[in-house]
């Protein structure tokens, strides 16, 4: 459960923090009280003191042998194995390279495999892979006379290489944590997306992009001339400037920077169908959600994430450039979640051609999906607190560290694998310089004394910095 | 004091972010009252913008040139306005001067002028304090921890550790609190030793001994970008690089002054990041008010490393609570153009040529986040 932070603690100590508690032992105490009374909602325990070391007291020997029992309860009191009746048999087909299930059943279909128009039931190799592993389903063969059984390794065996391997690993390591996962390249379901189809709007955001295109130059060359002005030797000895910011402005125009595109039509008007570079096997490998209970199979809207996949070890791959981090940045479709907040999702995104919010009214069961901590039912749910209500320099602050576009880079090394948000910023369109002219000091020894009184009840009012927005 | 609790001194004193000040002192233009129209034209003709006097900057050595101010209020001046160089006897700001001051209880009247003397505690001295407290504040929690275990070993119930617990906790609390508000005591005089009467000259003043040394980028910034170093850009270059190069050994320091200079423009205080294992650390303002939020490593827009490169930084970055930042600079125009501008000495055509894009790079664990 993430936390949300409070206002006026400062941001720096926030999300690190969390990291640093990933490496603590867990307190299996209440998991045990949960698994005993089956009460839906769980709260979070709190740590105790920590010992360092043994002080040869009964207190602390039985300390230990609660925490041990807590924990050993947990594991004994869940009932293994599977029931003869409810087995699911999964078929592998080499020919397709996936798993059909005859009578699919159980609560996985909500999320995996998914059913031809006539009614059969495949599973993707991975799917099959991992849902064997837990024990969902018992792999088979299917031979002419009989069914043969296939162990885990046989499983193994019948990867095709090890893109496809680390793939599956990717896959399954979230998979376990409870998120919702998606091939980023298959398309039998009703596909979401936040771009137009292209018959729509290609026109206009063409034009947009030529526009784009004159208006940069032009400021591009508006801005050499003033630059070649502000940093000849020249410039303090006819120019004055009465102010800090206008020092700044002089000194901006030296350095261009990228622009980013932050708002709706923007990310319109930049968005590649594929990543566009040649010499690069990078791609988009999964769509993922965050764990949610009504998730929809069948049209499941913008994901929360999308992960791409690279081999640290692989000698034919390198960790991504920058023009092919720019090119997965311009081909990701995901819920932006820098957007205004509050944004209608439904009435700004596609699904099939059409805007969402009618394809849903289109739809016999409303399809609409709710996170579970949108759930009212939910009470521990902590709202966040608007963004839009906190100083602009929180504001600011927030939008340098989060960045805008953002996709995971998932690594694999060797079995071990890691995690990296790699985000687009722009430092170039923010300004934070201090500017002492809105808070001045007057040279009069009389207004010293005025303000130095003044000082000592709010010292505050000195330290904001002003901040700009090009 | 400590840092973000900036106070009325320190505003003062760090009032302007860059050493080129702007005019501020222009008089009142009142509309209806045309003699203050008058008042303001003759007050606006007769300022600028320059330094009254450049401030002298030494290279010495030939294969690693160390760019030096050694004038003791000029050095104090680069820091006080924009937080430039590194004193070469302090950890940053150049305090060697007031500290051995304060040190032999000497008053040394060429400091009086300068607020750094007395009334500002030098950040050596803030760190050292921070770190006894912590260190007392280790030894009260031991303390406690004794008496946990004594109480445990008279055989306490848990309902009694617990309460124990709460009050400790409590007085700890308490404690911390306490030694927040104590100010930094003023230091007594120590006893000189024998080696100090080698600092004090004939006059009993403390000899000069520290300069203010400049990272190349600042002395580029200084000299090309805001007249206030007394050396031309083209000698600095030359001084720096060589006569007749190669674009291999000017790529790294264009590439390095691009991003320097992008982020000063934008109003960041940059300093060197090389405890954080990066190029460079931003802060909001200046070291004595925040600490630095971001770790920036200057790329190579086509160079990939390898990975273990970029999770090593990123831990150390993460471990120090900074986010990192990829600066990658890309070149806009062939190879021989920029060499070609070298030779015209035509600085701003090469740094404008180059380009800037960012990309955070941020840890990201799964469990931590699900909802």
């Amino acid at each position: 459960m993430s936390i949300a932070i409070p206002a006026n603690i400062q941001i720096s100590a926030g999300e690190d923090a969390d990291l640093e508690d990933d490496e603590q032992t867990q307190d299996w105490s209440e998991i045990a009280k949960l698994s005993r009374t089956n009460e839906a909602i769980a709260v979070i325990p709190k740590r105790g003191e920590k010992d360092f070391e043994p002080d040869e007291t009964n207190m602390q020997e039985l300390l230990l042998y609660r925490a041990q029992k807590a924990m050993f309860d947990t594991l004994t009191n869940f009932i293994r194995g599977s029931i003869i009746k409810s087995q699911v048999k999964a078929y592998y087909i080499p020919e397709t390279h996936l798993a059909y299930i005859p009578q699919p059943r159980g609560n996985f279909m909500n999320t995996m495999g998914r059913a031809t128009s006539s009614g059969d039931f495949f599973l993707q190799f991975h799917e099959f892979v991992y849902l064997a592993e837990r024990g969902t389903v018992t792999p088979f063969i299917k031979t002419e006379e009989l069914d043969i059984p296939l162990s885990i390794q046989d499983l193994y065996v019948l990867f095709k290489d090890q893109n496809e391997l680390d793939t599956f690993a990717i896959y399954a390591h979230l998979k376990r944590l409870g998120f919702i996962v998606t091939s980023a390249d298959d398309t039998s379901y009703d596909t979401t997306s936040f771009y137009a189809p292209s018959s729509v709007c290609s026109k206009r955001s063409h034009l947009q992009l030529l526009y784009n295109a004159l208006t940069g130059s032009l400021a591009q060359q508006k801005i050499s001339l003033h630059n070649r002005w502000f940093f000849s030797p020249w410039n303090f000895y006819f120019q004055k400037y009465t102010s800090s910011p206008q020092l700044y402005r002089g000194l901006n125009t030296l350095i261009p920077s990228t622009n980013i595109p932050k708002t709706v039509i923007d990310l319109r008007g930049t968005f590649r169908d594929t990543v566009q570079n040649e010499n690069t096997d990078l791609k988009i490998n999964f769509n993922v959600w965050k764990p949610q209970t009504n998730y929809k199979k069948k049209s499941p809207g913008l994901p929360d994430y999308q992960v791409v996949i690279y081999n640290k070890n692989d000698p034919s791959s390198h960790f991504p450039t920058y023009s092919e981090i720019k090119g997965i940045f311009n081909s990701l479709d995901y819920k932006f979640e820098f957007l205004q907040e509050g944004m209608d999702w439904d009435a700004s995104t596609y699904t099939n051609g059409i805007k969402r919010s009618e394809y849903l009214t289109s739809l016999k069961s409303k399809a609409k999906q709710k996170k579970s901590s949108d759930n009212p039912m939910n009470k521990n749910v902590k709202t966040r607190r608007p963004a839009s209500s906190f100083s602009p320099q929180v504001q600011q602050l927030r939008r340098l560290r989060n960045g805008f576009r953002t996709f995971l880079l998932a690594i694999m090394d060797d079995g071990i694998i890691s995690f990296v948000k790699i985000s687009e910023a722009d430092f170039g369109s923010e300004n934070v310089w201090h500017s002492p002219m809105l808070h001045k000091v007057r040279k009069s020894p009389f207004n010293r004394n005025k303000k130095n009184g003044k000082n000592v009840e709010g010292p505050q009012k000195f330290s904001a910095s002003t901040i700009e927005k090009k | 004091m400590s840092k973000g609790k900036s106070n009325y001194t320190s505003q003062l004193r760090y009032k302007f972010p860059l050493p080129i000040h702007p005019i501020d002192d222009l008089p009142l233009l009142i509309l209806h009252n045309p003699v203050s129209w008058i008042c303001y034209l003759y007050k606006y003709m007769k300022s600028h913008n320059r330094l009254q006097k450049r401030i002298h900057v030494e290279i010495n050595g030939d294969s690693f040139p160390h760019i030096l101010v050694e004038d003791q209020g000029q050095m104090i001046y680069l820091w006080d306005n924009g937080f430039f160089g590194t004193g070469q006897l302090s950890r940053s700001e150049p305090t060697w001067r007031s500290r051995t001051s304060i040190r032999l209880g000497i008053n040394d009247d060429t400091l009086q002028n300068e607020q750094s003397a007395k009334s500002q505690v030098a950040l050596e001295k803030l760190t050292e304090r921070r770190r006894q407290q912590r260190l007392e504040f280790k030894r009260e929690r031991d303390k406690s921890e004794k008496q946990l275990l004594e109480l445990r070993r008279k055989g306490g119930s848990i309902e009694e550790e617990e309460a124990l617990l709460e009050k400790e906790r409590e007085a700890l609390r308490e404690y911390k609190a306490n030694q927040l508000l104590k100010s930094v005591d003023e230091e007594e005089p120590n006893e000189l030793r024998m080696e100090d009467e080698n600092l004090i000259d004939e006059n009993g003043r403390i000899i000069k001994l520290e300069s203010l040394q400049l990272m190349p980028v600042e002395a580029i910034f200084l000299s090309y970008a805001l007249p206030v170093i007394d050396i031309p850009i083209p000698e600095l270059m030359e001084r720096l690089c060589g006569g007749t190069v190669e674009y291999e050994t000017i790529h790294k320091l264009i590439t390095r002054y691009v991003a320097y200079h992008h982020y000063r423009s934008h109003g960041w205080c940059v300093r060197s990041g090389i405890k954080f294992g990066c190029d460079y650390i931003l802060y909001k303002r200046g070291p004595p008010f925040q600490h630095a939020e971001f770790c920036i490593m200057v790329m190579d827009a086509e160079v990939p490393r390898d990975y273990t490169w970029y999770s090593t930084v990123a831990r150390v970055t993460g471990g120090a609570r900074k986010t990192f930042v990829l600066c990658y600079v890309q070149r806009l125009v062939s190879q021989d153009k920029i060499l070609e501008a070298w030779d015209r000495k035509d600085f701003t055509t090469i740094f404008s040529s180059y380009k800037v894009a960012e990309v955070i790079y941020k840890r990201w664990v799964p469990g931590k986040n699900r909802d």
